[in-house]
């Protein structure tokens, strides 16, 4: 045995030779301190439990939880590196580079002494070095071009690292031509990733950004330096996996910022951890987005179904839905929160509602007929109250992101959040792409830790454009195109009972109640007495033809103001003034007096055309009907105060 | 992996022994051949193995399963932190599943770079061989195929199959 771990030690040496790693003697003499009381500690937790003096076991836990993470913190202090291993190589890039494209470039390095974890300053190298080059290639302008835009004829690059709320924050800022959002904008439309109405409502940020979508390049020609368009995509990927981010600044002619930031490190996560079926799972914070629980009684309207797949909505958004138990071929479970157990969930889609009674076991058939000889027995009336108020029909829902999609992963239960240990998966389970490792929990038992990207490619969820980036900028161009199609006040009435209509309340002076004996008809015109003059009245169908006004005692009178006259419109009940913002249909129901539909409420309404309907009926109003057009678009009506 | 630190055990040992033996000459040639066999069943077949390349043999513990994995693989276990896939040396083998009892044993090996625990019907005594004793592995050995042996040992209760397990292991079917 001795000689396999000696043997064992001596292949670790072959094949670890360069990674060796430098740790100060204070924090060794601080560790060797530490395990020795970990071990005092340790003699302290068999005495208390060999005597059975169960009263202090509390004070020994307590030790060996404070010494345990003393531990843990020494231990990943001896992980942490100086940035300056990473950053040292880069003067000599910065320098051969410059030769090469015939530039004077300067390079500042400050904050060197920066502590990140191994792992991470290895993975970062390659990704620094990009963005690097990429400053001093396309960044920094040629000597002549500076000295005509009165700059200095060298251009300078300054790699800046330090702490910034829990994380380290890398920034590489170059003074040279900046990046020209239209310009980024235009070459992303010409390569067809985004469309020119995307475009269009993307801010000059979201615009520099674009830089990163995959197969994006400015650049005329390939050269060995960059322009293939994978690099930015690539740099952007790598930090993804580490955890971090990254964004860019940049003012045209002046400057450009990247800056990139970075978790301290990756050995030790803070993840959620959910249940389904009977194993418990950890998403990884970074992927995790919000937790959200639909209570059973809106089950019904915030989950929708588009073809097969099932979507939530999601603060005006539809946000595609994975139940985790489907993906991973499990069988479908619900924690029932009432019997605190967990059981078969048996529904075919999600807004169906829950039985009373579950069927805990047994076939399809079984539970069927089960199912039937129970409800027989229990063929009590169901309360009204009842229907789908259960917590048992609500659903939890995971809300994760990846670097290309969101969505939200159904699960049975959701637990707390706690800081695992990722353990790589052994090689037999290498198949399985759901997991990106396992975690041993607290009690022992292990919980596999999810890999929500993957998940989402197992359950062909794809994204709707090519990237997260452009599924983002398409929602942006949709809340604007929605902030674009105004809002619209409308007053709905009836005329008949069962056509609705609607004005522009804008239009709108005020609203009477009167009886229909109050209409006087003089001169084949109706008229009423009204503030001491005579107001004349028409109604939709006098133009239009819709069915006729209603035959009732009390009547509306819409009273709209029309240039330097006064016209009341006959109109029933119920009336309301809504703000809408509709899309307006003037083809399906247009004629004279009606100026198209839409669908309001429920109801499709007919929109009123009032100034047609009043030109129809006195044509010898037209002169003042262009004034009262003037008006309209000069200033707007506003409806009076007792319009109710 | 496996095979070249034991071959390198061999020879380390070798090396010792003919030293001692140059000074002493008391070990014979066919004591330095001998090698421990741990043995168990897996189904009928009486299989063993060097018994330094076993970690240690536990009773079934609590394992939590992994959807969509192999069918051979049962689970995963925490072993002192160690995470350790589980396998049911039986299916693997094409024998058909182990069935639960009382005398199921967990052989944990290790086996490229990670743990890896075999599940088997029950294990046997450990056995001393003598490595000049090896025959050649039958095609078949009950009902397991001859590829997974790399030799046979005949002893007074039957033969004993040489498990490789690099091969066992190994993904390629």
């Amino acid at each position: 045995m001795n000689n396999q771990i000696n043997d064992k030690r001596e292949q670790a040496e072959q094949t670890n030779t360069d990674t060796s790693i430098r740790v100060q003697v204070s924090l060794l003499d601080s560790l060797m301190t530490l395990a020795g009381e970990l071990v005092l500690s340790r003699n302290q937790l068999l005495q208390t439990i060999g005597s059975e003096d169960y009263h202090n076991v509390d004070a020994v836990g307590q030790r060996i939880d404070m010494i345990t993470s003393e531990l843990q913190e020494a231990i990943m202090l001896t992980r942490m590196q100086p940035i300056g291993n990473v950053f040292s190589k880069f003067p000599s890039v910065v320098r051969d580079l410059a030769k090469k494209l015939g530039k004077n470039v300067e390079l500042e390095i400050i904050g060197k002494d920066v502590e990140l974890d191994k792992t991470i300053i290895e993975a970062i190298s390659d990704p620094l070095t990009h963005l690097i080059r990429n400053s001093v290639d396309h960044g920094i302008e040629m000597p002549s071009d500076r000295q005509e835009i009165g700059k200095p004829e060298s251009g300078r690059v300054v790699l800046r690292a330090f702490h910034e709320a829990g994380q380290v924050v890398i920034e590489i800022s170059d003074d040279g031509k900046g990046l020209d959002g239209d310009s980024l904008a235009a070459a992303a439309i010409g390569k067809g990733l985004l469309s020119v109405e995307q475009v269009q409502v993307m801010s000059e940020k979201e615009k520099v950004n674009l830089i990163f979508l995959p197969g994006f390049s400015t650049a005329q020609e390939v050269s060995d330096v960059s322009g293939r368009g994978v690099g930015m995509d690539v740099v952007k990927t790598n930090l993804d996996t580490l955890g971090g981010s990254i964004d860019i600044v940049s003012e045209i002619n002046c400057r450009t910022t990247i800056s990139i930031k970075l978790p301290l490190t990756l050995a030790i996560i803070p993840c959620q951890i959910i249940m389904t079926g009977d194993e418990r799972y950890a998403i990884p914070q970074v992927n995790l987005e919000e937790l959200l629980r639909i209570p059973a009684h809106q089950v019904k309207e915030r989950i929708e179904c588009v073809g097969n797949a099932e979507v939530v909505r999601l603060r005006g958004n539809l946000l595609p839905l994975i139940r985790l138990a489907d993906v991973i071929c499990i069988e479908r479970t619900y924690f029932d929160p009432v019997d605190c157990e967990k059981k078969v969930d048996r529904r075919e889609r999600i807004s169906d509602r829950r039985g009373r009674v579950s069927q805990v076991s047994g076939s399809d058939d079984q539970g069927l007929q089960q199912a039937k000889t129970t409800g027989a027995k229990q063929s009590q009336p169901r309360l009204i109250d009842d229907r789908r108020h259960s917590p048992r029909s609500a659903l939890n829902i995971v809300v994760v992101s990846t670097g290309s999609m969101r969505y939200g992963l159904i699960v049975d239960q959701l637990l707390d959040s706690e800081e695992i240990v990722i353990k790589p998966l052994g090689i037999h389970l290498q198949g399985c792409k759901g997991y990106a490792g396992a975690t041993t929990m607290g009690d022992g038992r292990i919980a596999l830790i999810l890999d929500v990207s993957n998940l989402a490619r197992m359950a062909e969820l794809m994204p709707l454009d090519d990237t997260h980036r452009a599924a983002e900028v398409a929602a942006t161009t949709e809340e604007t195109l929605r902030m674009n199609n105004e809002r619209q006040s409308l007053l709905v009435f009836r005329s008949s009972e069962e056509e609705q209509f609607g004005v522009n309340l804008d239009l709108v002076d005020r609203i009477e109640k009167i009886n229909q004996s109050k209409i006087e008809e003089l001169g084949g015109k109706r008229v009423m007495q009204y503030r001491g003059g005579s107001l004349p009245l028409i109604c939709v169908d006098d133009v239009a033809t819709v069915q006729s006004l209603a035959d009732r005692e009390d009547l509306l009178v819409i009273v709209f103001n029309y240039g330097s006259k006064t016209v009341g419109l006959l109109a029933i009940g119920p009336i309301d003034a809504l703000e809408v913002n509709v899309d307006i249909d003037n083809v399906t129901l247009k004629q004279n007096g009606i100026q198209g539909s839409a669908i309001i409420n429920g109801y499709t309404t007919m929109l009123v055309d009032v100034p047609e309907l009043i030109d129809t009926i006195y044509p010898e109003w037209v002169d003042d009907s262009l004034e009262f057009l003037s008006e309209e678009q000069g200033t707007s009506f506003t409806p009076s105060s007792d319009a109710h | 992996m496996f095979e070249k630190r034991t071959g390198k055990i061999g020879g380390d040992m070798d090396k010792t022994k003919t030293e001692t033996q140059t000074k002493t000459e008391i070990k014979t040639e066919a004591e330095m051949n001998v090698v421990e066999l741990a043995t168990f069943y897996v189904g009928d077949a009486l299989c063993g193995m060097n018994i330094l390349q076993i970690q240690e043999i536990n009773k079934l513990m609590m394992m939590t399963k992994v959807p969509q994995a192999p069918d051979f693989v049962l689970g995963i276990l925490n072993l002192r932190g160690q995470i350790v896939t589980v396998i049911d040396l039986g299916k693997k083998l094409g024998m058909g599943e182990t069935d639960m009892s009382l005398e199921l044993r967990n052989v944990i090996v290790n086996s490229t770079g990670s743990s890896v625990g075999l599940l088997v019907k029950k294990i046997g005594d450990v056995v001393a061989v003598n490595l000049t004793n090896k025959e050649q592995p039958p095609a078949n050995m009950s009902g397991i195929q001859g590829k997974f042996f790399t030799g046979v040992y005949k002893k007074e209760n039957g033969l004993i199959g040489i498990l490789d397990i690099n091969k066992v292991l190994s993904m390629e079917e």
